[in-house]
């Protein structure tokens, strides 16, 4: 499994999305159980898949799943295809 | 003071009789109680000697399991088994069927003390233990009446799916949730049957309301409170009432309670007054509770699992990783994927994120209480659960 596809389920998972409603350029505001608890749900899916933890500051931060992406490339997390 | 088991009457109900006409109280109890002898004579030491006359005691386990000695005055059970006669239409029914057991409350005083007091028949099954053998009675039923669980429906829809049952001119439901979306079956396998939704608790011995089914077509609607009875809405939100019929008093794990003529008496659940003398109920009280500040109502979450899944649905509680009270749903039989997939969505739709459960698991096979409910305590114990979906965090 790719990270795009590791990503993806986790999102999938973490906010009780269908499949096909999962884009790489989808926002928070597009998303309506992106909520505060989503956001600490995420955060803890991030560190069981990817092995990195969020810190306060970047899981507040994050506006979509790109700035996800940005940050764990930043990490050495490559998502390229 | 007598204690008798149901094995011993249900050959000769006649014993049954003369424990009730006898002056001395006596206690009535399922065969697999799973209360051991110690606890019991405990509790029969705390019945204060005025009650050891003139009354009579079940055991209740109610959705814990926990056990619970539930201790009645035969002449106000009389009065209400006379009151249920008119308030359940019942003149035109010449026999009662038995398909819960006999120690249960609710078939106790709706069926056997109903038919003593009437001199109606009562017939002996031993439900769907056995479905061909309560298949032969429903066959043959004339002017029948029958008292159900909610639970029971969908067993009775795999059984006898193919079948109707014109014989039986009554069907009431008490002890759980009114099985509102499977009416229809029901209608299909008793035809004829005026249905009852009916409520109370083993404190009410046991009937505090009663609704016809056409006048509501809400399950959490219980009708309104019998002649004589009182409810009202405590602070909490929890039912309270006052009733001529009710027990004198109850002995439990916490020790022995007796009650008063002018005191309010909590029924275990949450509801409201709505429209009209109309109930409608809320919950149990441990089957609401808040979570992350939102009030979770497990029966309100329950309703949207089963407009998603036709089989058997329960929550019990646990607490998450933060000491936060919450919530598991177990599914039977074992879900599909796809069955999952939609529960989440409904989930999604329909409540944030605090009312999800925490996890979804699925076993083969409900684990049943004696009286035919599921088995609360044990469905967190079964260790060959499945779990088909988790919560992350």
């Amino acid at each position: 499994m790719t990270n795009v596809e590791k990503l993806k389920q986790l999102v999938i998972d973490v906010f009780l999305l269908d499949d096909n409603e999962f884009s790489l350029e989808m926002m928070r505001d597009d998303i309506e159980t992106w909520d505060s608890l989503g956001i600490v749900s995420m955060a803890v899916g991030i560190q069981e898949v990817f092995g990195y933890h969020f810190t306060p500051e970047e899981a507040v931060a994050i506006r979509g799943v790109q700035d996800i992406i940005k940050v764990l490339e930043a990490k050495g997390i490559s998502f390229d295809e | 003071m007598q204690i008798i088991y149901e094995r011993e009457i249900k050959n000769n109900i006649k014993k049954l009789d003369d424990l009730w006409n006898n002056d001395s109280t006596f206690i009535f109890l399922p065969d697999h109680s799973g209360i051991n002898n110690k606890w019991l004579k405990k509790s029969i030491e705390k019945i204060p000697n005025k009650y050891c006359k003139d009354h009579f005691a079940l055991l209740t386990s109610g959705s814990t399991g926990q056990p619970k000695i539930v201790i009645g005055n035969k002449e106000r059970s009389e009065k209400l088994a006379f009151l249920l006669h008119e308030v359940q239409f019942s003149d035109p029914v010449k026999a009662t069927i038995l398909a819960l057991p006999l120690s249960y409350c609710y078939a106790f005083v709706n069926q056997w003390l109903w038919a003593r007091v009437h001199e109606r028949s009562l017939m002996f099954t031993e439900g769907l233990k056995y479905p061909d053998r309560l298949k032969e009675v429903l066959l043959n039923a004339d002017n029948a009446m029958l008292c159900l669980i909610g639970a029971q429906v969908p067993l009775m829809e795999r059984y006898y799916s193919n079948n109707d049952f014109p014989g039986v001119i009554r069907v009431h439901f008490a002890g759980g949730k009114f099985p509102q979306r499977q009416i229809e079956i029901v209608e299909k396998i008793f035809p004829n049957a005026k249905i009852f939704n009916n409520y109370g608790c083993a404190e009410a011995m046991p009937r505090l309301t009663l609704r016809k089914l056409e006048e509501s077509d809400d399950f959490s609607n219980i009708g309104k409170p019998l002649p004589g009875i009182e409810m009202k809405t405590g602070s909490k939100g929890e039912i309270l009432f006052r009733s001529p019929f009710r027990a004198i008093g109850f002995i439990d794990k916490e020790g022995s309670r007796f009650l008063s003529d002018d005191e309010w008496i909590p029924s275990g659940d949450f509801g409201e007054e709505v429209s009209d003398g109309y109930w409608k109920l809320k919950g149990r009280s441990n089957e609401v509770f808040k979570r992350y500040g939102e009030k979770i109502s497990l029966p309100q979450l329950l309703d949207t699992v089963n407009k998603q899944w036709n089989g058997q649905a329960v929550f019990y509680n646990v607490k998450d990783k933060n000491g936060e009270d919450a919530h598991v749903l177990v599914l039977s039989p074992q879900p599909a994927k796809e069955d999952i997939r939609r529960l989440l969505q409904m989930f999604r739709k329909k409540h944030t994120r605090p009312h999800w459960p925490l996890r979804i698991e699925g076993v083969s096979q409900m684990p049943l209480l004696s009286n035919g409910k599921i088995d609360n305590l044990k469905i967190k114990l079964i260790t060959d659960k499945i779990i088909f979906w988790e919560q992350i965090g």
